[in-house]
């Protein structure tokens, strides 16, 4: 028999996956075919994904399915015919970016069924939990993670053991577990597609970091704008509770560990552990000062340890398969592989893990396909707000905590912004400076105003009022934020602008001294020009321009008049013979 | 048992306590680490980054509020590093922070004067406390109240509304009120150093220096080459606009601080530079610019051609040349309008100033300008002397070239010229020629001068090239310029010497503050008051003699137009922590200027107004709110920069949960929560402060009570103290303009001895058993044993205890009020010295055989049908037949409950309660 999995990830979802799902439940009235949904495969570029399985085994991909293509999938479910669908196959070049990768955190996304517990214990979920708990002692399960030598995920890299050890140190009856789902990067859904498409791995993995720190009580706190995952988190526990995997006495044992979901207002800064704990607890989320650390003093003042998602789901496989299959994966520093959600100008964007120790290069080029244009590539911010831009010169460096900040960016949690020349690294720098100033709690004072200095100085740069010495003044403020912030997003939020100082300084110049964008972003510095040579007088952009700025008779070359031109670029988007040009 | 540590903090080995932070630590070993936004009452919080230091071993900055002192630490407080990142967070800070730290008038005066100050103390009636502030900048303030062109109206706000604060009139209104009083200011001199300093010329800047250094200990004799000191002011300035009467009265004021004054005393000729500087220790050269500048025009050394100055000169000291009938003054500024004026005087009948350009480039003040024309004086515009004609080597004219005006030049002004072959001759006696003066330097010949030919004196210490020479005033630098200006040289120059002697010299350094743009716009509000106007002569009264031409402002329209002030400067100057440590740190902000958060006013609160604009989110307000109070009237709301303190739902303060307890304003460090002054005029001010005890009830707190002449600005729990509502806010009653100070009988105002009498006689139409005496709880001992005495007198046995005096919470919910401070404060109880001394409370009296009560202290029994002989109440309005003034523990020295003494912050403005008493049991001996 066949069995259908729609790929309804969030990204699905938006993609279309819903509606396919509904029309196929409709024709399959006689339960002709086995029909399911199934998490986000990683593919985003490929939405919405339908997998054709053959009993357990797979025999067709379906990409980019449109509604229409239903009828197709019926008729091959009836005839068992594969040129009915043969237009919808993925691509063996396509196929290549699963291919190349290695999915440890990610291993059932987009494989299981999310909302079946059974599905996860198929998939031999919570074996690993039952192993903990009738064969290991807290102790032995810390020692394993040490073996496999993982560190926190959620940016930080710092060893996870540690943590977990501290916390189990720590004195005091109460203790609790909190699991950081906070993602807040522009650009990063690692966490949400490990939610959403496989909750188990989460929550298994928090028990046993419970049962190894000694905590009764775990919580997840997660964004509320990640509805589907809080419900299918929540629909998760629910199952866990009623397979007695949560709740007293777990599968017979006295390990006791409680779980609930805290949903988040969408504060950045509740990404940081001190701010996630006041939130917690009902208080503005403003981050506390460090010492004393959570595995002190954290959540009501009681000894806690906070990991991120992807941690977590790390953990699950390691007590499977043994922390030295783990540390096998990576390099000397690095242990393990890393999800990282590619996105900007990539070809193929998506989630991908892959071993540390792999290039950017590897991901960008290898799994991602390069750029999605002829324009080439100029670089790669990682870590979001608080990471750092690395040049396509050095895109040849190891995914490795220690390799990527010498470069001056971080791992970060997993975001993998993509630019090519038409990027302005200046307006780049500012993006992210906006997001951190608006995301900034407000407490300290470097973060709160400094940021909002550097923002004005970044801002009158791409307006072309940039002056000289600006340069120096925002390495001035670059520096005194990140030596005097409070948390992690102001000691991390100079970032973007210290690195495109460092790698694209004549970008910065370009724009103070000469008034010119060299990426032809910033509309304040930049025209759009008709090339005579080129314009056949075909009157596109003229009937395109909203605010009736182009002028010229039909077969004639066109002109634009600058004074009523908004910078709209859609004259050279809809220009065909490439006559447009920004200058 | 408490465990200590040991640690090194700046190379110091250092003891603290086992859990004590780092800041702890280190402020017990009195090392001094700068924050904004931490407290002793508070948990650390470590939002303003200034208490940053190092630990050994760790690369990063800690915050020493939250940082636990650790055996074998090793810190460091004062690092570069340290420092670089406590002046960003200022300069951050700085950049964020809208207001005026000082007034615009205070600004725009070269002295620096607190012009905002001491019209605000002039507003409330405080004169002499004015005279003090205008003293510790201008030493004699009714001489130039008169004569300054006064730069601070020029800046004053007000203008924008109608007219400018008469500032300078109100300077000369103070200062003239000092000099006619019984006893003069003199401030306090400090004990003699030992040092000597000689000041060469007697002049504003030269008085003043001397003024200054004498001060501050230092023997100061001032040389002038005149026969009487003085300087311009003197042999500069007409009589009819400064008498020299009231300059004699000032310099005689100097005289008294000990300052030696020697006349006819020239530099060169009668001692030499050399020979001050080997008999002192400093020398400050003073000399201003007593030479007439040359015009180069044709005719200049003719017989009938004056200097303005050498004219004015002339005429002061009764040697006035022969100017004849028709006199032509050439310029356009003050000493022109002087030697117009003079002439005029003088009997001249055609007076004519001859100016090259028009009426509005003249750098002339105004009213001069409209009083010469007043007097008669001919204005011939656009003109410009072309040759001084001669007859018989005498002037008997002048030809004028007639000009134009043309370009605009570096100044802004449009630059006259002449208008080819355009000429108008004037017949004339004398010319003078008022276009500017330049210094004499002979005898000083070993300074070095500038390229103008004026002393070279470093712009911050005043040094010449010589040591310990230094110099100010018109004499220097950029040359002559009004007398306010070699004032605020010399008075800066007073500080540097003074360090320059004890061996360290400090430049003077302009200090960091904040200012704000303000438009017409944004004081469209403001309602129109006219300025006052100052009564002066008529022309015809004037122009024949050389009586002063304005009158003084009188009392009445000195407060109106004081209190046209609009308060511009920062209440909280003379406290704001940021203020103070960015000056510490130097931290000019300039380059980080940009945008700034909404400031909002909210002033509606009884007794605290709030200012966002100052408010620097350290959460001091918010956390004692919470934290201590465990009210939380106000919290932080919205993100980033947009943050900002408000109570919920961004109500007023006054709509919130707020109790008045005042720990919020006591906590902030700048101007972003003040209590309500209780002036009629809001004026920041340096206080003084008394520490003390309330005595509003039996709990006797300890306070800190601020004040400012004879009224009482605040109070302040001790170092991590607290303070009911009462205490903290409510004292605000002891301010209040109908206070009496007198008995009133039967609503008449009578002195206390009338009001004693008639309570003596009232008392003896009883029998002893029939009266009563009660007390209240907030009455010192000398006022209880004097009741308890009185009652002893009369004979009764009825003396009665009230207990504490009903607590004053601003219409606050009392419930809320008990809830917070009712573990704090044993609200209720009896005075136990009043028991010890046989007083029974109210409740447990047998009130049968009382007709009538005597009551002191705030609390006033409720007896029926009883009749009230006296009681002591703060105002009039009490029903009761005698009412005699009240006195508040603010007022008065003396013990409470046996043990706590009581100290004075204020003087009393009646006979203190004891002696009250004492005069009613007088008469009824």
């Amino acid at each position: 028999m066949y069995n259908i999995k729609v790929g309804e990830g969030s990204c699905g979802i938006s993609a279309g996956a819903a509606k396919i799902y509904s029309l196929l439940e409709k024709s399959n009235t006689d339960n002709i075919f086995g029909l399911s949904v199934t998490g986000c495969i990683g593919m985003c570029f490929l939405e919405p994904i339908v997998d054709i399985y053959n009993n357990d085994e797979l025999c067709a991909r379906l990409v980019q399915v449109k509604e229409s293509d239903v009828e197709y999938i019926l008729q091959f479910i009836a005839t068992g015919d594969e040129s009915a669908i043969k237009n919808l196959k993925i691509s063996d070049d396509d196929s290549e970016f699963l291919s190349k990768q290695t999915r440890i955190a990610l291993r059932n996304c987009g494989i299981i069924d999310p909302e079946d517990i059974n599905d996860y214990i198929s998939h031999g979920g919570y074996s690993a939990l039952s192993k903990v708990i009738e064969s290991l002692t807290p102790e032995q399960v810390i020692d394993e993670i040490k073996i496999s030598g993982l560190a926190g995920r959620g940016g930080a890299g710092f060893p996870t053991w540690f943590k977990w050890n501290a916390a189990r140190q720590s004195d005091g009856e109460e203790k609790y577990l909190i699991c950081n789902a906070d993602e807040g990067d522009p650009g990063a859904f690692m966490d949400r597609a490990v939610i959403e498409s496989d909750p188990h791995a989460l929550i298994e993995g928090m028990l046993i970091g419970a049962y190894a720190i000694g905590a009764k009580e775990a919580v997840v706190y997660v964004r509320a704008e990640y509805p589907l995952a809080i419900a299918r988190l929540e629909k998760a526990i629910e199952q866990a509770k009623e397979k007695g995997y949560v709740g007293n006495n777990i599968l017979g044992s006295d390990f006791s560990c409680s779980f609930r979901i805290k949903a988040g207002a969408g504060a950045f800064v509740c990404g940081e552990e001190t701010a996630l704990i006041e939130s917690l607890e009902g208080q503005r989320g403003m981050p506390r000062l460090k010492p004393p650390f959570p595995a002190q003093s954290g959540y009501w003042g009681k000894p806690s340890n906070i990991n991120n998602v992807e941690t977590f789901a790390n953990v699950t496989w390691i007590i499977s398969n043994g922390g030295e299959a783990f540390a096998a994966l990576g390099t000397e520093d690095s242990k393990g592989t890393k999800v990282f959600a590619l996105t900007g100008k990539i070809r193929r964007g998506g989630l991908v893990e892959i071993p540390m120790g792999k290039t950017l290069n590897d991901v960008i080029f290898d799994i991602g396909d390069g750029m999605r244009t002829e324009r080439a590539f100029k670089g790669v911010q990682l870590g979001g707000p608080s990471g750092g831009c690395i040049p396509a010169n050095l895109a040849d460096t190891q995914v490795d905590y220690k390799k990527l900040s010498a470069t001056g960016a971080i791992m970060g949690s997993g975001g993998m912004v993509v630019m090519d020349e038409s990027t302005c690294m200046v307006g780049m720098a500012k993006f992210f400076l906006d997001f951190t100033t608006k995301e900034s709690c407000g407490k300290c004072v470097p973060c709160r105003i400094g940021t909002r200095r550097l923002l004005e100085i970044l801002d009158r740069i791409c307006k072309g009022e940039g002056k000289e010495g600006d340069i120096e003044l925002l390495e001035e403020l670059c520096i005194q934020i990140k030596d005097g912030s409070l948390c992690g997003l102001g000691q991390t939020a100079p970032n973007p602008v210290l690195t495109t100082l460092k790698y694209f300084r004549d970008e910065y110049e370009a724009h103070i001294k000469e008034k010119r964008c060299p990426a032809g972003e910033c509309i304040d510095l930049i025209s759009y020009n008709v090339l005579p040579e080129k314009c056949i007088g075909c009157l596109m952009c003229q009937k395109k321009c909203p605010v009736g700025a182009i002028s010229g008779k039909v077969k004639e070359v066109q002109t634009i008049d600058h004074d009523k031109c908004i910078k709209c670029g859609r004259c050279k988007d809809v220009c065909r013979f490439g006559a447009v040009e920004i200058r | 048992m408490k465990e200590y540590i040991k640690l090194t903090i700046d190379g110091v080995e250092v003891t603290a306590e086992k859990g004590q932070t780092v800041l702890e630590a280190a402020r017990q070993n009195s090392i001094d680490i700068p924050t904004l936004c931490h407290d002793e009452r508070v948990a650390p919080y470590g939002a303003c980054g200034l208490c940053v230091v190092e630990a050994e071993g760790n690369p990063k900055l800690l915050r020493s509020c939250a940082t636990k002192a650790a055996d074998g630490m090793k810190i460091t407080t004062n690092s570069e590093r340290i420092h670089r990142a406590r002046k960003f967070a200022l300069q951050m800070l700085l950049s964020d922070h809208t207001g005026d730290c000082k007034a615009p008038c205070s600004l725009a005066c070269p002295a620096g004067t607190d012009c905002q100050g001491y019209v605000g103390l002039i507003a409330n009636g405080e004169n002499a406390e004015a005279t003090r502030v205008i003293k510790s900048k201008i030493p004699m303030p009714a001489s130039i109240g008169r004569v300054c062109p006064h730069p601070c109206e020029t800046a004053c706000r007000r203008q924008m509304v109608e007219e400018p604060i008469a500032i300078a009139a109100l300077k000369a209104y103070a200062a003239d009120k000092d000099l006619a009083a019984d006893e003069q200011y003199t401030p306090e001199v400090l004990a003699p150093t030992g040092k000597s300093v000689a000041v060469i010329g007697g002049g504003p800047g030269g008085l003043s220096a001397a003024y200054y250094l004498a001060l501050k200990g230092h023997s100061v004799t001032v040389y002038d080459m005149m026969p009487k000191m003085g300087g311009m002011l003197r042999y500069g300035i007409p009589q009819y606009r400064l008498p020299k009467e009231v300059l004699d009265k000032e310099i005689a004021l100097i005289e008294r601080t000990g300052v030696k004054l020697q006349n006819n005393i020239k530099i060169g000729t009668d001692i030499t530079l050399d020979e001050l500087r080997a008999s002192n220790d400093a020398v400050v050269v003073a000399v201003g610019a007593w030479v007439s500048s040359k015009m180069r025009v044709k005719g200049e050394d003719l017989d009938g051609v004056y200097g303005g100055i050498d004219f004015l000169r002339s005429v002061i000291l009764g040697k006035a040349p022969k100017i004849g009938e028709k006199v032509a003054v050439c310029g356009g500024g003050n000493t022109a309008m002087d030697a117009c004026r003079t002439a005029v005087r003088l009997g001249a009948k055609e007076v004519y100033i001859i100016y090259r350009r028009t009426r509005d480039e003249m750098p002339a003040d105004e009213l001069e300008i409209d009083e010469a024309e007043e007097e008669g004086v001919i204005f011939k515009f656009l003109t410009n002397p072309d040759e001084i004609l001669s007859k018989d080597g005498k002037v008997c004219g002048i030809r004028l070239q007639v000009m134009e005006l043309g370009e605009p030049d570096a100044s802004g002004r449009r630059k006259p010229v002449p208008v080819d072959g355009k000429f108008e001759n004037i017949e004339l006696d004398s010319v003078i020629m008022a276009i500017g003066q330049k210094s004499n330097l002979e005898g000083l010949e070993a300074l070095e001068l500038t390229s103008w030919g004026t002393i070279s004196a470093d712009e911050a210490t005043f040094r010449t090239n010589l040591d310990g020479v230094f110099a100010v005033g018109d004499a220097t630098n950029k040359g002559a310029d009004i007398a306010i200006s070699a004032i605020g040289e010399a008075q800066k120059s007073a500080n540097v010497i003074d360090s320059y002697l004890n061996g360290c010299t400090v430049g003077y350094k302009k200090p960091i503050l904040v200012e704000r743009k303000i438009t017409a716009e944004d004081l469209k509000d403001k309602k129109r008051i006219p300025r006052e106007k100052v009564r002066v002569l008529s022309p015809e009264d004037r122009k024949h003699n050389f009586s002063e031409v304005a009158f003084r402002l009188t009392d009445e329209q000195a407060k109106a137009e004081a209190s046209r002030c609009l308060e511009c400067g920062c209440l909280d100057y003379y406290r704001c922590k940021l203020i103070k440590y960015s000056n510490e740190y130097d931290a000019d902000f300039s380059k980080f200027i940009g945008e700034k958060s909404v400031a909002n006013k909210d002033t509606e609160h009884p007794y605290i107004m709030r200012d966002s604009g100052k408010c620097i989110l350290c959460g001091l307000c918010v956390r004692v709110c919470s934290e201590v109070m465990n009210v939380t009237a106000i919290g932080l709301a919205g993100r980033g920069f947009t943050t900002v303190v408000s109570p919920e739902f961004y109500q007023t303060l006054n709509d919130s949960k707020c109790i008045s307890c005042g720990q919020c304003v006591t906590l902030c460090p700048t101007g972003a929560l003040i209590e309500k002054v209780p002036f009629k005029k809001d004026v920041p001010l340096e206080e003084k402060s008394v520490k003390t005890h309330c005595t509003g009830c039996a709990n006797a707190c300890k306070l800190t009570a601020f004040s400012v002449g004879s009224t009482l600005t605040r109070t302040e729990p001790v170092a991590g103290g607290i303070l009911c509502t009462e205490g903290r806010l409510g004292f605000a009653v002891i301010n209040n303009p109908e206070k009496i100070s007198n008995a009133v009988i039967n609503g008449e105002l009578v002195s206390v001895d009338d009001a004693a009498n008639k309570t003596a006689q009232t008392i003896k139409s009883y029998t002893s058993d029939e009266v009563a005496v009660t007390v209240c709880d907030n009455l010192t001992d000398e006022a209880l044993a004097a009741a308890k005495k009185l009652a002893d007198t009369i004979g009764t046995s009825t003396f009665i205890t009230l207990g504490n005096p009903k607590k004053c919470i601003a219409d606050k919910d009392v419930a809320e009020f008990e809830r917070v401070f009712g573990d704090k404060f044993n609200i209720g109880i009896n005075s136990q010295k009043s028991k010890d001394l046989g007083a029974i409370p109210a409740e447990s009296t047998d009130l049968s055989k009382i007709k009538a009560v005597i009551s002191f202290g705030s609390v006033k029994p409720e007896f029926e049908d009883i009749e009230f002989i006296a009681v002591q109440g703060l105002t009039a309005d009490i029903k009761a037949d005698i009412i005699f003034p009240l006195v508040s523990s603010f007022e008065t020295d003396g013990t409470f409950g046996g043990e706590i003494k009581i100290s004075k912050a204020v003087k009393s403005s009646s006979l203190s309660n004891e002696d009250i008493i004492d005069r009613i049991i007088n008469y009824l001996k």
